[in-house]
């Protein structure tokens, strides 16, 4: 049995995205595979078991047939954390060591995804790289490509991990980085022994957001289309500029949702118009009648929220940098995106198994 | 005060013009057209005489004592002149020049420097960029307006020369007369309140209008308006009312108050009687200041067609006023004389065929009637009904007694001489019968204002000491909400009965907590970050078992951290349910003219959507709270429908002043509300179930 983990050296970087990609090629090519969440931060209940949400989202992709109760057997909720604030809690890794050895009794690879860094979970004694040398998996790191200095990041993890480290996976690398990392910092990496598995550019679907989620995060009220709340916003745009200016400005860019003040029925017509994803309305200010008509007619959700647009901006600019993967559109293209982007051959190599050719 | 502006000894004319058709020319056309008795100079360095007479090269050289300054030079020059002025002892000045503040940076530069010669000089100033002062009695027209408007006893000020001029062309149309006439302009020295106090002062002024486009200080308008209104109607159109409003503050109260309902309850505080359009601005004056005041709601209308008597009982519906059933003795008298097809019920219709006898008849039983207080006589132009002798008839009846009749002749053409003649006999004539009824509306509601007993204040014990030391930490951590045991702490010291609460942090504190307060119990979020709890589910209520709170503790905080990720959970607060009772909504707002609002309305989640509140500004009479509960349209909610037991109105009433109390005790408060407060039955009281402040300035 063959145990990877996927793990970052920051939270939101695509572990997710990464563990649901390969799990899935995994089982394509043959192989019975498990998935284990050590520990859970986005508490769900399950049939009343405590869960991840991410988890539990994984393990329904992949089709598995586990006992829920031993995917994911610590999970962080307000409850575990405050104690473990207070007193010092023992056992955890036990129970994760325990959970994980019933999981794989019938397995050829465990994936094991892991949350925040490597090095998050130390409050509750059972941090990433605690859990990796415990369950004695290969560890393959995956990297949000936002500057050089993720390079020091992954030169520290590759030290700390030392034989359990198999290379890294570059995502999110956006266009404006992509020949920077292709001259400059693949050879170095590779010059300092660090494998690159993958690397993933940056994919507006999967960077999307469903407007249910945004509506959900900005605590707003949907006014119509509650059929269309699947549909997919890529970008934000204020509506702050005279109406003539609008249109044009809205039409430029492509799925996006315009945030701008409820009172302003002026944007909201060209916001519509121009066929935005949803209309995003500030300040607890109702739309007329005449708008909520009009965006029915041409199916585009209006949501309400009471926060100013500033407020808002804000909010989603936040929003951006911890997306998760839930929507089936997104799911079924960032699969896509790792079967792609991922150098299998040499996975499979790092992991030592022979894919008999 | 003020006097030599409406009755100055002299005038002179700086910047005075040869040229027909300048300012500088048409006011010393007008000073000298309508009859000025005393002394003209003209002022101009380049002319020697205008109009037959000699021109001095400057205020200097004028020989005699100047009383007013009349000043139309280029704005660069103003400043330079009003400093002249100063030196011959001037102490007015009007001055129509335009291209100051109005005109953007440069021009404000030159008001202020303006404004400060003037101060130094000792003169005040009306204006600049205005119209000119007008007084029909002391026949001064320092204007340039097209006209000079009959005697009368209506005062006008207004900060809009335009709307000046289209008043003042009504007014000579229909004969309208005026006491004074008055453009404020840019109001840079001499303010509405001035105005409002000299029109006050002023014997041959009954009745003051004005249109306002917003006040400089709040607190002193309100002041001398409550003054004045006791004496003299104080009749004003404020515009620039509608709401701008965008910006989101941090709770209801905040969103709901506009600059509009401070102003409203400005006015109702102080007596002022609002107009909401030009329209009735002028139907309004024209009541008061040729009618005498009914002494109660009670009205009578008579007509001569069924569907005009119809639209005006409607509009009585809609107002204060209350159409009286009629004496039987009255009745009676009106059958033996009208045709028996007609009604003899209040609305009166006297038929279409009615003559003018008829109409002196009808009038003269239907005010016989003691009960009742103002008549509205209609009239329909029929090919059969001679007005005019019906205008006659009806001015007769008016000028005997003293209640207040008001007409409505309807139409235009046929009625203009009519209308004419009702007006020279000062009674008021409107186009519709809702006009008329709206004007006798607002002189019966004035009437109930002047005989209002002086405002009464509640005493509340002193507790600002005790809770000083709170507010101090807030600002001293430069926070500007108080938390939620800071506000628990607050409510508690000035009186607010308050659900018991107890902190958990986990669900083992959350279940024994619940079970000291005991079952059932409302779970709500702890968070720094968080100040709408239900918006993101933050809130549970009525949880009746060990495992509901158990379920909601899980819930609450895994909703919260999913949502909002960066938050910090303090934890949950188990509170007690109070069961039963109404939610209404308390606040204190801040407005930045006016100051401190209290605001009243129903609660609950639909306080944004059915914007059903009132505001009165601080200090809170009693008076002001019992009004402004009662203003609300929910309030028969609050008196019990279908049975149910009414809630503690008194409660809620001695909540408002004791806000409107904390609201004078701690002046950096810029939002304040109980949301909702729970008003139980009658003689039960109150509870603050929620309650956010916020704090901010000095």
């Amino acid at each position: 049995m063959i145990s990877l983990y996927v793990g970052s050296t920051s939270g939101y970087s695509g572990k997710s995205l990464v563990s649901t990609g390969v799990g899935h090629k995994f089982k394509k090519d043959g192989f019975r595979v498990g998935y284990f969440k050590p520990v859970g931060i986005l508490p769900i209940k399950v049939e009343n078991i405590l869960m991840d949400k991410d988890a539990w989202f994984i393990y329904r992709v992949l089709e598995l047939k586990d006992p829920i109760a031993e995917i994911c057997p610590v999970v962080l909720t307000q409850e575990l954390t405050v104690k473990a604030y207070l007193k010092d809690i023992k056992g955890l890794l036990g129970r994760i060591k325990r959970s994980f050895q019933r999981l794989s009794e019938d397995k050829d690879i465990m994936i094991i995804g892991g949350y925040g860094s490597i090095y998050s979970g130390s409050v509750s004694g059972i941090s990433g790289l605690k859990v990796i040398r415990r369950l004695n998996a290969k560890a393959v790191i995956v990297v949000k490509y936002e500057g050089e200095f993720c390079v020091d990041y992954i030169l520290q993890a590759k030290k700390d991990l030392n034989d359990h480290f198999i290379g890294v996976i570059l995502n999110k690398v956006t266009h404006e980085y992509k020949q920077g990392v292709e001259d400059y910092i693949i050879p170095f990496l590779k010059r300092k022994g660090v494998d690159i598995i993958g690397i993933l550019p940056h994919d507006s679907i999967v960077g999307s957001i469903t407007v249910e989620e945004l509506n959900e995060m900005l605590g707003g009220k949907v006014l119509c289309c509650h059929d269309r709340l699947n549909n997919l916003v890529e970008h934000f745009l204020i509506g702050a500029m005279q109406v003539d200016k609008a249109t044009e400005y809205f039409k430029r860019t492509k799925n996006n949702a315009v945030i701008v003040g409820g009172d302003r029925a002026d944007i909201h017509l060209s916001a519509i118009e121009s066929g935005t994803e949803c209309l995003v309305l500030t300040g607890e200010l109702y739309p007329s009648e005449i708008i909520i008509a009009r965006a029915e007619q041409r199916d585009i959700p209006i949501i309400v929220v009471r926060d100013d647009t500033y407020t808002v901006a804000k909010k989603v600019e936040r929003l951006s940098v911890r997306l998760r993967l839930r929507d089936k559109t997104k799911v079924a293209h960032g699969m896509d995106l790792v079967m792609e982007n991922v150098n299998f051959p040499l996975l499979y190599k790092k992991l030592g198994i022979n894919i008999g050719q | 005060m003020l006097n030599n502006f409406f009755n100055p000894k002299s005038i002179a004319v700086i910047g005075a013009s040869r040229t027909p058709g300048k300012i500088g020319y048409d006011i010393l056309k007008n000073i000298i057209q309508y009859g000025y008795k005393g002394a003209v100079y003209p002022v101009n360095p380049e002319a020697q005489e205008i109009l037959g007479l000699k021109v001095y090269p400057s205020t200097l050289d004028v020989p005699g004592e100047i009383g007013l300054a009349v000043v139309a030079v280029p704005p660069q020059k103003v400043s330079e002149v009003i400093g002249q002025c100063g030196d011959r002892g001037i102490d007015a000045a009007v001055i129509i020049t335009a291209g100051f503040r109005e005109s953007g940076s440069e021009g404000t530069k030159l008001e202020n420097e303006l404004v400060k010669r003037a101060k130094e000089s000792g003169v005040r100033i009306i204006g600049p960029n205005c119209l000119g002062v007008i007084d029909t009695h002391s026949r001064v027209n320092a204007s340039f307006a097209a006209g000079m408007p009959n005697k009368g006893s209506i005062g006008f000020f207004s900060q809009s020369g335009a709307l000046c001029i289209a008043v003042l062309d009504r007014a000579l149309a229909e004969d309208i007369g005026f006491s004074k006439f008055i453009s404020m302009g840019n109001k840079a020295d001499i303010s509405d309140t001035d105005i409002m106090l000299a029109l006050a002062e002023d014997d041959n002024t009954k009745v003051i209008l004005g249109y306002i486009e917003g006040v400089n200080d709040g607190r002193r308008f309100m002041e001398v308006a409550s003054q004045i209104s006791k004496k003299k109607p104080l009749i004003i159109l404020k515009s620039g009312i509608t709401s701008s409003g965008a910006k989101a503050a941090s709770s209801h109260t905040g969103a709901l108050a506009g600059r509009e309902a401070a102003f409203d309850a400005a006015f109702k505080q102080s007596g002022v009687i609002r107009a909401h359009s030009v329209g009735e601005l002028f139907n309004y004056a024209l009541a008061f200041a040729n009618q005498p005041l009914p002494e109660g709601p009670n009205v009578a209308i008579i007509t001569n067609s069924g569907g005009p008597g119809i639209i005006a009982a409607d509009a009585c519906e809609r107002s204060d006023l209350q159409l009286v059933p009629l004496h039987k003795e009255t009745v009676d008298e009106l059958r033996t004389f009208l045709p028996p097809v007609a009604s003899f019920y209040n609305p009166v219709d006297i038929l279409g065929d009615a003559t003018a006898e008829r109409y002196e008849k009808a009038l003269y039983t239907v005010v016989q009637d003691e009960k009742v207080n103002g008549v509205i006589v209609l009239l329909t132009p029929t090919a059969v009904v001679n007005v005019e002798g019906t205008a006659k008839a009806i001015a007769n009846i008016a000028n005997l007694i003293d209640r207040p009749i008001l007409t409505s002749f309807m139409g235009r053409k046929s009625v203009e001489s009519s209308s004419k003649i009702l007006m020279k006999y000062n009674v008021p004539n409107y186009s519709y019968p809702e006009e008329a009824v709206s004007s006798l509306n607002a002189m019966c509601r004035y009437q109930v204002w002047i005989n209002r007993p002086d405002k009464t204040y509640a005493r509340l014990d002193d507790l600002k000491e005790k809770v000083l030391h709170i507010f101090e930490k807030v600002r001293e951590e430069k926070r500007e909400r108080l938390s939620e045991p800071e506000v628990y702490e607050v409510l508690k010291t000035y009186g607010f009965l308050q659900p018991k609460s107890l902190w958990a942090r986990t669900s083992e504190e959350a279940v024994a907590a619940a079970k000291r307060i005991g079952y059932p119990v409302v779970m709500k979020i702890i968070s720094p970050q968080i100040v709408h709890k239900s918006d993101i589910g933050g809130i549970k209520i009525n949880l009746n078992s060990k495992k509901e709170v158990g379920d909601a503790f899980f819930d609450i905080t895994t909703r919260v951290k999913d949502i909002m990720p960066t938050a910090t959970i303090y934890g949950v607060m188990i509170q007690e349910m109070i069961l039963g009772g109404k939610e209404v909504i308390i606040g204190i707002t801040k407005d930045a003219q006016f100051g401190h609002m209290i605001m009243f309305g129903l609660g609950g989640i639909y306080v944004e959507v059915l914007k059903d509140t009132s505001f009165r500004i601080v200090p809170l009479s009693h008076e002001d709270a019992r009004e402004m509960i009662r203003e609300t349209k929910t309030f028969p909610i609050l008196r019990g429908v279908r049975g149910e037991t009414e809630a503690d109105i008194a409660a809620i009433k001695k909540s408002l002043l004791i806000l409107s109390q904390m609201a004078l005790d701690f002046p950096q408060i810029i939002e304040a509300e109980i949301n909702p407060l729970l008003v139980k039955k009658r003689g039960e009281g109150v509870v603050a179930i929620d309650a956010r402040f916020t704090i901010g300035g000095d």
